[in-house]
């Protein structure tokens, strides 16, 4: 099933700063997408428009098969989550407890289920030990698990993560991207959109979305998309590293075969 | 950066589990008490004294270092000699302490030292008080009682709600600016700018590279804040659930009955100018 529908999408700022043209693409339930694209190409815009922070856009956005307007925009929020870049700048409440309750004071759950909920998603994203804590006693990696249990705690059918992970040092990028993996095995039915720089990320995917000037120029599964260096580059994008080590092989001569999927796959096959 | 008053101090005494608001009403109370004159020097020397024992017992109970007090209290001395200045050479009409000495055909009376004396001791009284609340209460919990107290206020459409939202963000930013201030600081200084040095218009011009940086960066931080705020469904306009709850025990009620007790007290004897050496047949000062 399709929860997220976009057709013909386009966003202008101004007459002259046109961000989206003419977007289309959906969402499947229980997805794993990456978006990836260059600095400027419109994700993050795209992304504000999904959350129904962009009023202003023309054509069709469907979510959960409600048209986003200004009726649906509270139905419609309450199961989308999103993670932004900046740790410190959505983080609410003054410690991590009081900022997961954030987002279930505004749903009105009452204050006698809250303390399980919280302390449920605490455990689930490894910050049980922290309730108490304030935020500027937290590293940024945890700030986003907070950020992540908090989106959680809301009972989401979509997350996404916009470039969630852009601030953080290696290892805490790493945890977050290894969080999100651990929570799509928990929650089949749960969909994410994760937008990023990293192609190893999207390697991972189920689907890649690539971006370029405010179009999707492709969308498919990573071994597709990225078996496209050619198109690639031409925007500057790289391929994860295996499929550009593939690349360099097959052009100096060397017959890979198809079934081979990961580096580790291609280092075995290669010694042999 | 070093802010002995204002700093929540996280022990666990019987001062800190009191509930915010008790908490709050007392320190106001305390405050009220500390005003009212008495009518001789020695009743203000017992009724100050009453107090000054209280309030020390008090913020000796929170756990705060005798360090943190002093340093707190460091910045009086300008307001000390300030006061002596200004009542030795006002003096009040009626001065019934004596004459310290003249000279020159000026008198100093004792009666000026006793009242800068006084005025000080007030003052060191608030800071006590000030600083035993706010290094025994969180600031979100004070926020809240403040929020309760202005709860009365709803259906005149005073925003409560938000208000207490507004100022429980900005306790949660201040150390986000701070290290903001700190980082553009440091790359201002590694740019070249000198802030502790040159003439005041140098060190003046010096701190707008500092400020604007700083307002512009808040700026961005407020609307990504309200962003990830609108996404997780805010809307002032609805009703909330509330997940922090304040509770009223029955020592809060003692304690709050206590301090009601004594600033009644104090109000009574102030008011009714009631001197207890004299109804004793001691001729006081």
């Amino acid at each position: 099933m399709n929860i997220a529908e976009i057709r013909h999408l386009s966003f202008a700022y101004n007459e002259t700063k046109s961000v989206l043209h003419d977007v289309s693409f959906s969402l499947e339930e229980g997805k794993y997408y990456c978006l990836v694209g260059h600095n400027g190409s419109g994700k993050s815009t795209l992304a504000k428009c999904l959350m129904g922070l962009q009023s202003e856009f023309e054509g069709d956005i469907i979510l959960f098969g409600l048209p986003l307007d200004r009726k649906n925009l509270f139905s419609i929020r309450s199961r989308i989550g999103i993670v932004f870049q900046n740790p410190d700048n959505q983080f609410v409440g003054s410690t991590v407890a009081d900022d997961i309750a954030f987002g279930l004071e505004n749903k009105r759950i009452p204050r006698e289920k809250m303390q399980s909920i919280i302390d449920d998603f605490a455990a689930k994203t490894g910050m049980a030990e922290y309730l108490d804590r304030e935020p500027s006693m937290l590293s940024g990696g945890q700030k986003q698990r907070v950020a992540i249990a908090g989106v959680l705690a809301m009972g989401p059918d979509l997350i996404i993560f916009d470039e969630a992970t852009s601030m953080l040092d290696p290892k805490g990028k790493k945890e977050i991207i290894d969080l999100v993996h651990q929570l799509r095995k928990e929650n089949p039915g749960l969909t994410i959109l994760s937008i990023t720089h990293d192609v190893e990320e999207a390697a991972r995917a189920d689907e890649v979305l690539v971006m370029n000037k405010g179009s999707i120029l492709m969308q498919g599964k990573p071994e597709e998309v990225f078996s496209r260096i050619d198109d690639l580059k031409a925007i500057h994008l790289s391929a994860p590293f295996f499929y550009e080590l593939r690349a360099a092989l097959i052009e100096r001569g060397l017959k890979i075969p198809e079934d081979i999927k990961t580096a580790e796959q291609l280092e075995e096959y290669l010694c042999r | 950066m070093n802010f002995a008053l204002g700093k929540y101090v996280p022990y666990d005494t019987w001062v800190h589990r009191m509930d915010a608001r008790a908490k709050l009403a007392a320190t106001i109370l305390f405050m009220v008490a500390v005003f009212f004159p008495m009518a001789t020097w020695t009743m203000t020397l017992v009724a100050q004294g009453f107090l000054l024992l209280f309030v020390s017992f008090i913020l000796a109970s929170t756990k705060t270092r005798l360090r943190s007090i002093l340093t707190s209290l460091k910045s009086l001395w300008v307001m000390v000699l300030f006061l002596l200045i200004i009542y030795v050479l006002v003096p009040k009409a009626t001065n019934t302490l004596g004459v310290a000495w003249t000279w020159n055909g000026w008198t100093v009376y004792w009666d000026s030292f006793a009242e800068a004396a006084r005025v000080i001791v007030r003052l060191v009284m608030m800071i006590m008080i000030a600083m035993a609340l706010t290094s025994s209460t969180k600031p979100l919990d004070l926020t809240y009682a403040l929020q309760w107290y202005l709860s009365p206020l709803k259906p005149l459409h005073f925003p409560v709600e938000e208000v207490a939202m507004t100022i429980s963000i900005a306790l949660r930013f201040i150390p986000t600016l701070l290290e903001d201030a700190m980082r553009v600081m440091r790359a201002q200084s590694s740019r070249g700018v000198d802030f502790a040095h040159g003439n005041l218009w140098k060190r003046i011009t010096g701190l707008t590279s500092l400020i604007i940086p700083l307002f512009v960066s808040s700026f961005l931080r407020s609307e990504e804040l309200a962003n990830a705020m609108e996404c997780r469904c805010y809307d002032p306009r609805e009703k909330r659930t509330k997940y922090r709850k304040l509770h009223f025990r029955v020592s809060d009620i003692f304690l709050l009955l206590a301090m009601a007790v004594i600033t009644a007290g104090i109000i009574t004897i102030s008011a009714m100018k009631i001197d207890f050496f004299a109804l004793m047949g001691i001729v006081a000062l």
